[in-house]
């Protein structure tokens, strides 16, 4: 028997192990042990020391330099971006999944997932062209005569929060609208033949069953917001450090991987610890609705 | 019902206004004969024709198609095969290990990466860039896949075997067609955000690769000229053409359904 006959035996005996292996290896070697390996890296004392050489300088150093105010800005501004585009987001989804007559809403969904699939740089970089000096806003101003002066819209942080929630509306949407669609409207109409006012069956009935989209999409929008490097840079003009913007710093141009892996641990668990304390929150509303239904 | 009647079609309105108004000044500005400024000057394509004369973005394109078909195939075989091959107990338990790279935000899974290849001083190109584009890929493959795969007729795959097909055929020949509108679904999705992809690529391609993300990031940062928007504005139309396929892909699938 040739080798080519032994190997072909045996992965025809052992077919579930052998094709199980490379995904799972592919996932263990190129993300968990990447993983082990930023934490290793952050005690690391430097970058030619021994293998066993490990402090924690790195991390008193990070807090010396107060890159926690950093971290936190990025978490709150994470977070703004996110609840502004649930807020955004819920009634466009609501009326486009309930109330919307099916021809329309092929076309309304059409609009909606394009951006969705167009490059996030160009969605971007539109924005240029909206919040320059000589951008649209401010030429529309200027020459209906409301203001006599440009107004300064580009390189702040009103301006990278705007974009923010542009670009990470269809995140939200787009699972908000699939939960919202599966909702039948006899539920809503028993609720309401149940003597229930508008009002009442949202909160009750509505936000309840859609209670996993919104899950959804909040996990969608905050961990990409989290860790946001794009959009600070081109919209921000690079004056606004988030968390992303310091780690490609440190990676890239100042070559300190140990520093810089060490603020990617601190911002990882920070950020375990936002999506462990929402999750137990997302329990709280569910349960009190059906505390006041069994009441 | 006046509330609903009133607020809500006036707040898709300009819902949709504020999505596609930068879009359309983008565009409109890619016939603008100004190179320099914002300021509208006169009607002009030089910018098309700029754009399908660069070599640089042409070169950039073609790394991005292979780095994305490279992706697409990777991912789809991989987690094909895995879904199919093993065990329903096993694929069940090693579900939530896939959506590992989902929970952190992708810098997080660049720099895990740069620091693997730095540690076994592998020289970043483009298979780098394809293995870190599988990994993001992986992740959204095998949960759509396996949800697929769950809801198909097992007896379907026993008849198969009944009438004396291999695993190896049946996988060929049953599984894989059943699971057709997935796999083109997954591998769609997959390709574009391979395409798409910035963030990876920014950190794991080193200087030798340049995708098309990479390129127009380059320009943006050093002074963009028209020409972004007129590779915009083509890239724009490309993806509503993918949109359309996708959305029509859909629509048939509703109508087989019922």
């Amino acid at each position: 028997m040739n080798v080519k006959q032994r190997i072909r035996d045996f992965i025809s005996e052992n077919a579930s192990f052998v094709f199980t292996v490379p995904a799972v290896l592919w996932q263990v070697l190129f993300l968990y042990i990447p993983f082990l390996l930023v934490v290793y890296t952050s005690l690391q004392h430097c970058m030619e020391c021994s293998f066993f050489d490990i402090t924690f300088s790195h991390y008193y150093e990070l807090f010396d330099r107060a890159y926690v105010y950093i971290i936190c800005r990025s978490a709150l501004v994470a977070l703004g971006v996110t609840l502004s585009c649930l807020a955004l987001a819920y009634p466009i989804a609501y009326f486009l999944a309930l109330r919307v007559k099916d021809r329309w809403k092929n076309i309304l969904l059409f609009l909606l997932t394009l951006p969705f699939w167009t490059n996030f740089l160009i969605l971007i970089y539109s924005w240029v062209f909206v919040l320059d000096h000589n951008g649209l806003i401010n030429t529309i101003l200027l020459k209906t005569g409301i203001i006599s002066e440009p107004l300064h819209m580009i390189n702040n942080m009103a301006a990278i929060f705007v974009v923010m929630v542009y670009y990470y509306l269809p995140f939200m949407m787009l699972p908000l609208y699939s939960i919202l669609e599966k909702i039948q409207h006899e539920v809503l109409e028993a609720s309401m033949d149940l003597g229930a006012t508008n009002w009442q069956t949202f909160r009750r009935i509505t936000i309840p069953l859609s209670m996993s989209g919104i899950k959804t999409g909040v996990f969608l929008v905050f961990v990409p917001a989290f860790g946001e490097f794009a959009i600070p840079s081109i919209i921000g003009g690079g004056q606004q450090l988030f968390v992303g913007s310091l780690i490609s710093h440190y990676f890239l141009v100042a070559r300190d991987n140990q520093l810089g892996a060490a603020f990617t641990v601190i911002s990882g668990i920070v950020l375990m610890t936002c999506a462990l304390l929402f999750h137990w929150l997302c329990k709280v509303p569910v349960q009190v609705a059906q505390k006041e239904v069994a009441s | 019902m006046r509330f609903s009647s009133y607020f809500l079609p006036t707040a898709v309105a300009a819902f949709y206004l504020f999505l596609y108004v930068p879009i359309f000044v983008l565009v409109v500005f890619s016939f603008n004969d100004n190179a320099f400024t914002y300021r509208w000057l006169g009607f002009t394509t030089d910018w098309y024709t700029d754009l399908f004369a660069s070599k640089e973005v042409w070169h950039a394109l073609k790394n991005s198609l292979l780095i994305a078909c490279a992706t697409v195939f990777l991912s789809l075989t991989l987690g094909s095969t895995l879904i199919f091959f093993g065990s329903r107990a096993a694929v069940q338990r090693i579900l939530l290990l896939f959506y590992g790279s989902l929970a952190m935000p992708e810098i997080v899974l660049a720099v895990g990466l740069l620091s693997l290849f730095s540690f076994f001083s592998v020289s970043l190109g483009a298979t780098t860039l394809i293995v870190g584009h599988t990994l993001l890929g992986l992740g959204y493959v095998i949960p759509i896949l396996h949800g697929r795969f769950v809801e198909l007729d097992v007896n379907l795959i026993e008849a198969s075997y009944d009438l004396g097909a291999t695993k190896r055929q049946t996988f060929f020949y049953v599984v894989l067609p059943l699971l057709a509108p997935a796999l083109i679904a997954a591998g769609l999705l997959v390709f574009i955000i391979s395409l798409d992809d910035f963030i990876i690529s920014f950190f794991c391609a080193g200087a030798s690769v340049q995708t098309l993300p990479l390129y127009i990031f380059s320009v943006i940062r050093t002074g963009a000229s028209p020409m972004i928007n007129a590779l915009s504005t083509v890239m724009l139309v490309v993806s509503s053409l993918f949109v359309l396929m996708f959305s029509f892909i859909q629509v048939k699938k509703i109508r087989i359904q019922k």
